[in-house]
């Protein structure tokens, strides 16, 4: 498990961040006390940091430098300043990647991930695969794959980002605007019409697998998952 | 010159009535000269005053010529006069002017400076609270949510557009013109709004080859392409339709065309649309025109050197076009 010191002064946003990266998978620390920054690195022990660039007493970029002198773990700047001359002051203090507020979470996590790929290699993945579980049902959004007590079957990959975000919020309505949302592509962008197509296909899938009627429409709002026997 | 001889007037008429009055008095007391000697005389006198105006020219002339052209030596206004004292007494007289002026000017740049900078901090220091909204609507998942994440979402624009704007003004510290990926850029900038298209029902069609390259400043054209997609959405008119993005060559130029299927712009409007607070009649049905969108594109193309049309047909739609002096391919 790896550990994720956040260097951020809004406690609010602190917690959240806190809050999400545990969800998955992550140990977070954040610091309290801001004239101390470089201690609570060396006691947290972090495998990357999150720093803001906006802190109280000296900036994020001072604090930087000093971690650097220490460790060579990655450091993703956070902050409001969108200019490429903060970004170009941020790379050259020693950080590894920059985010600008206001951000998405997904965006904080794949930023987080691809730092530790790049950093850390295989031993990040290694441990354990990461799987959403609800209930007799798995899902590997790495290999779209979900298994359903002894059964297993393949999904594609618009499939397997569906069936996350339906199994993330399980019992509760996902609007179509958020599905819509996570499965936009680059090129052409997904419409209603095929949106349903893609909800159709993923029931067939959980109906194969022994899952009946487990995606529920919920007219004019979205769609909510419900498995027999989940938590 | 002729300022100087203007100035001399007086003194050439007062000698003048001095040469009168010397034969004068000889005449009246009844001393006979001869003429020629009286005339030797003036000639003598004359050409002492004929020296006496050339030195005073030439020690003035600077002065004179700076008086009767003061916009031709605007430049050099400051420039020393020469050492005789009128034009000295004259040159400081200007320079404390001038100082006076360069002081104003200083402590006006710097409460603009200050400004600015107040205001970028500030827009900064929203940009926390904006992420702790963001990301606890992120959270929730209700209609109310996305109401919310689409206030937020104006909100952000509306930032964004404040701190564009003020750097307009610094142009020249804040741009770096490289090859830029058409298609990148554009597929980027729709992806980052596509919320907006996805609220809207807008479809969003990218036809851009993707080998095709301009030279500009990245963060400037996707500041324009996301003010022209903004607009393009916005304006469509409703779900179904769709926002096109296509891009050709013509000789040296490339020409990126965006073009939307809504209502269209009024003939007599278009002239006005690139004008600053332009809403016209539909801008005003939507909340968030302020007018400002299209006139920073103009301003920024301006700077960056890019051209930029528009074209509307009432009820069938409109087309933005970007032109870029030397495409790449």
């Amino acid at each position: 498990m790896e550990t994720i010191l956040i260097i951020e002064d809004d406690a609010k946003l602190a917690g959240l961040l806190e809050a999400y990266l545990s969800k998955y998978g992550f140990r977070t620390v954040t610091v309290e006390d801001f004239s101390s920054v470089l201690d609570a690195f060396l006691d947290s022990g972090a495998d990357l940091v999150l720093l803001d660039v906006n802190l109280p007493k000296y900036d994020g970029y001072y604090w930087c430098r000093q971690i650097r002198s220490r460790s060579l773990c990655p450091i993703l700047f956070i902050s409001a300043r969108d200019s490429g001359m903060d970004q170009v002051m941020a790379l050259e203090n020693g950080a590894d990647d920059y985010i600008t507020k206001p951000f998405h979470y997904e965006v904080v996590l794949a930023k987080i991930r691809s730092q530790l790929r790049r950093v850390y290699g295989s031993y990040a993945q290694q441990p354990e695969e990461r799987t959403v579980r609800l209930g007799p049902l798995t899902l590997y959004p790495e290999r779209f794959a979900i298994q359903h007590g002894e059964r297993t079957s393949e999904l594609t990959q618009k499939e397997s980002v569906l069936l996350e975000a339906l199994m993330l919020k399980e019992g509760r309505v996902v609007s179509r605007e958020r599905l819509l949302d996570l499965m936009w592509e680059d090129q052409h962008f997904i419409d209603d019409n095929t949106l349903n197509v893609y909800i159709t296909r993923v029931r067939k899938k959980l109906k194969e697998l022994g899952a009946q009627d487990a995606v529920e429409t919920v007219r004019g709002a979205g769609y909510r998952l419900n498995i027999a026997g989940a938590s | 010159m002729k300022l100087f001889l203007k100035v001399q007037i007086p003194l050439l008429l007062f000698y003048a009535v001095q040469m009168l009055l010397v034969p004068l008095l000889y005449w009246l007391t009844g001393e006979g000269r001869p003429f020629s000697i009286m005339l030797y005389g003036a000639a003598i006198s004359g050409s002492v005053l004929a020296v006496y105006l050339a030195f005073r020219y030439l020690s003035h002339r600077r002065l004179y010529a700076k008086l009767s052209e003061p916009e031709a030596y605007i430049d050099s206004a400051f420039e020393p006069l020469g050492d005789a004292p009128l034009p000295e007494a004259f040159e400081k007289l200007l320079e404390s002017y001038g100082r006076r002026y360069r002081d104003r000017l200083g402590e006006e740049a710097s409460r603009v400076d200050s400004q600015i900078t107040f205001m970028n901090r500030w827009v900064h220091q929203m940009k926390t609270p904006l992420s702790i909204i963001q990301l606890t609507a992120e959270e929730m998942d209700d209609a109310a949510a996305d109401s919310i994440r689409e206030e937020v979402d104006r909100l952000r624009k509306g930032l964004e557009m404040v701190l564009y704007t003020s750097r307009l003004d610094r142009f020249e510290d804040d741009f770096s013109i490289v090859p830029v990926s058409l298609r990148k850029a554009v597929s980027e900038t729709v992806a980052e709004n596509r919320r907006l298209f996805i609220r809207r029902g807008v479809q969003a069609e990218i036809r851009v080859a993707e080998e095709l390259q301009v030279y500009t400043d990245a963060k400037w054209l996707r500041f324009m392409l996301t003010q022209i997609l903004t607009n393009a959405v916005n304006y469509s008119g409703g779900s179904g339709k769709t926002v096109t993005a296509a891009a050709f060559q013509r000789g040296r130029e490339a020409i990126l065309e965006i073009r939307d299927e809504g209502i269209g712009i009024a003939p007599e409007d278009l002239k006005r649309v690139f004008n600053p607070y332009f809403t016209g009649e539909r801008g005003r049905e939507y909340r968030e025109s302020t007018g400002m969108g299209l006139y920073l594109v103009r301003e920024i193309c301006k700077r960056l050197g890019h051209r930029v049309e528009l074209s509307s047909q009432p009820g069938e739609g409109t087309t933005i076009r970007l032109i870029f002096d030397s495409g790449i391919l």
